[in-house]
């Protein structure tokens, strides 16, 4: 048996409200501490016992500059996970890790972004590591990158338009009744999805996440610690990190393509890690940077194959409560916002503790899926008690 | 002779590909290959991670294809402005049969109708110029 596995949950969520990005009337570091501070008081946690802060990406909230406003009684820990949105369930991972070996007690995992501190996100995601091939051909941005993918998974592998589609009208149907989400207004009807902008083809901009300024926290204890806790907790089954062999920084040259997600082999580990299986999983928050990436890291885990991905992602499949796997049940990167796709990981654990704004009813199974395509990955598993 | 693209070096990536660049600036496509195993290795790197060794060999390759991807940019983004009186504009990523398969990007000229995946392409070089960020470039057209 693993030694991993639910030795250590997710016991408090903090989130900022989401700003337009550039709007936010907090720095980054203000936000970081808010959504921390929060995620503690969620947890009945004193903020001074955080002694482990993880994060991932190009974060520039550490730890020596948040700690003097938390009362930060040590730091024991402290760890960015490569690479891009690839590395959410990877900070879990180092957390959790951290925590089983004794090296820390209470993580904060979280990231922090405002556009006035730094780059638009999209600028920020690639931190200047944008390699001549794409920059020399007019490619700068994941989306376009990513566009490479999709153009791949819908043209050569026979994913139709449809299931983009019902991908971003799931989430903005989520969206609706989350408070928090940018999109909750925003009706996503055929024609206005049909009609949206083209941004860089097969994208059009309902297939493309939001830029947004707030920031999203967890703390992750020992399962022993989490059952002291008030919250539901949810405990962490799985979060495997990395790629597979003939993966890695390869312009394209990925054998076999990421024109999935990259995810098969991390979604295998996780699968034999946790010992369960798609068909027992409740509800998935799906990193969707662009959909049908998201759509691929679906088939990657083995929710659908390429050939019936238009048959599962049909619009009633994919929501609450009733969908045969509801996706993205906060509006998700797509419709609620994107904090570099880090508010998941609470909607992961709403479902849980059962207090999500579109719950699955009786969610015990919670998958939170990292950045999909990205050159390192990771992918996690959630579970309530009864899963252990 | 002194390459254009060294004073305009764009750091991202590994970062071992200065020969792939030379050679387009001097009118030749080359690709890499392992001395070692004779692996073609793309993008370009240090070590072959199958075989060992430390040396490299630039072929020269001709330059034709198929498309193995392809997107139309319709948005002008920051860090590639310089194209902005082009949209929207076609990047292919082209396969090269000819050096196991390797993978090179560039942009798509001429008559844009056929595009498709498996289309084939030729492809000819272009010498630096601001819209390339003054890297010599190679540029794809679809051969009908």
């Amino acid at each position: 048996m693993s030694k991993f596995r639910g030795h250590t949950a997710i016991v408090g969520i903090g989130q900022t409200p989401y700003y337009k990005r550039g709007t936010s009337p907090d720095p980054e570091l203000k936000l970081a501490l808010r959504a921390i501070v929060t995620a503690c008081e969620d947890a009945a946690i004193d903020p001074r016992d955080i002694d482990g802060f993880v994060s991932y990406a190009s974060e520039r909230s550490d730890a020596p500059k948040l700690m003097s406003a938390l009362g930060t009684r040590q730091v024991r820990l402290a760890a960015l996970s490569w690479f891009h949105g690839g590395g959410i369930p990877g900070a879990l991972n180092l957390a959790a890790s951290a925590i089983i070996a004794g090296q820390a007690e209470v993580v904060a995992v979280y990231r922090s972004l405002a556009e006035r501190m730094g780059q638009r996100l999209r600028v920020n995601v690639a931190q200047s590591d944008t390699s001549p091939q794409y920059l020399v051909n007019g490619i700068e941005s994941p989306v376009q990158i990513l566009a490479l993918r999709a153009q791949r998974l819908m043209e050569a592998d026979g994913v139709p338009r449809s299931a983009l589609r019902a991908a971003t009208q799931a989430s903005y149907y989520h969206a609706r009744n989350n408070p928090r989400a940018m999109g909750r207004h925003m009706l996503v009807d055929d024609q206005a999805y049909d009609h949206s902008r083209m941004i860089a083809e097969p994208y059009r901009l309902f297939d493309c996440s939001r830029e947004n300024d707030g920031a999203c926290a967890v703390l992750v204890v020992s399962a022993e610690r989490a059952r002291r806790t008030p919250k539901t907790p949810a405990y962490i089954l799985s979060v495997p990190m990395g790629t597979m062999a003939g993966g890695g920084a390869l312009e394209e040259n990925w054998r076999p393509y990421y024109s999935t997600a990259g995810h098969k082999e991390l979604a295998d580990r996780m699968w034999a890690e946790s010992g369960y299986a798609p068909h027992d999983v409740d509800v998935a928050q799906v990193y969707m940077n662009n959909n049908a990436m998201g759509i691929g890291s679906l088939v990657d885990h083995g929710f659908c194959t390429l050939e019936n991905a238009g048959e599962f992602l049909a619009f009633e499949n994919l929501i609450a409560p009733d969908g045969k796997l509801p996706i993205n049940t906060s509006g998700g990167d797509l419709a609620e916002g994107f904090i570099h796709g880090m508010g998941l990981l609470p909607e992961a654990v709403r479902q849980i503790r059962g207090e999500s704004t579109n719950q699955v009813p009786g969610a015990k199974l919670s998958l939170m899926t990292g950045g999909p395509g990205d050159w390192l990955s990771s992918t996690c598993l959630l579970g309530a008690e009864e899963t252990l | 002779m002194e390459y254009s693209f060294e004073q305009h070096r764009i750091t991202g990536g590994i970062g071992a590909d200065d020969e792939y660049w030379r050679g387009l600036e001097r009118g030749v496509f080359q690709l890499p290959r392992c001395s070692g195993c004779g692996r073609w290795t793309w993008p370009a790197h240090y070590r072959c991670g199958q075989c060992g060794s430390w040396d490299t060999e630039w072929v020269a390759v001709e330059p034709q294809g198929t498309v193995f991807s392809w997107t139309r940019s319709w948005y002008a983004f920051d860090r590639v402005i310089e194209r902005k009186d082009d949209l929207p504009y076609v990047t292919l990523v082209t396969e090269i049969p000819a050096a196991g398969g390797t993978r090179i990007m560039g942009m798509l000229q001429g008559d844009e109708a056929g595009l498709r995946i498996g289309a084939p392409v030729r492809g000819t070089i272009h010498p630096p110029c601001a819209k390339s960020k003054w890297y010599a470039s190679i540029c794809w057209e679809l051969v009908r």
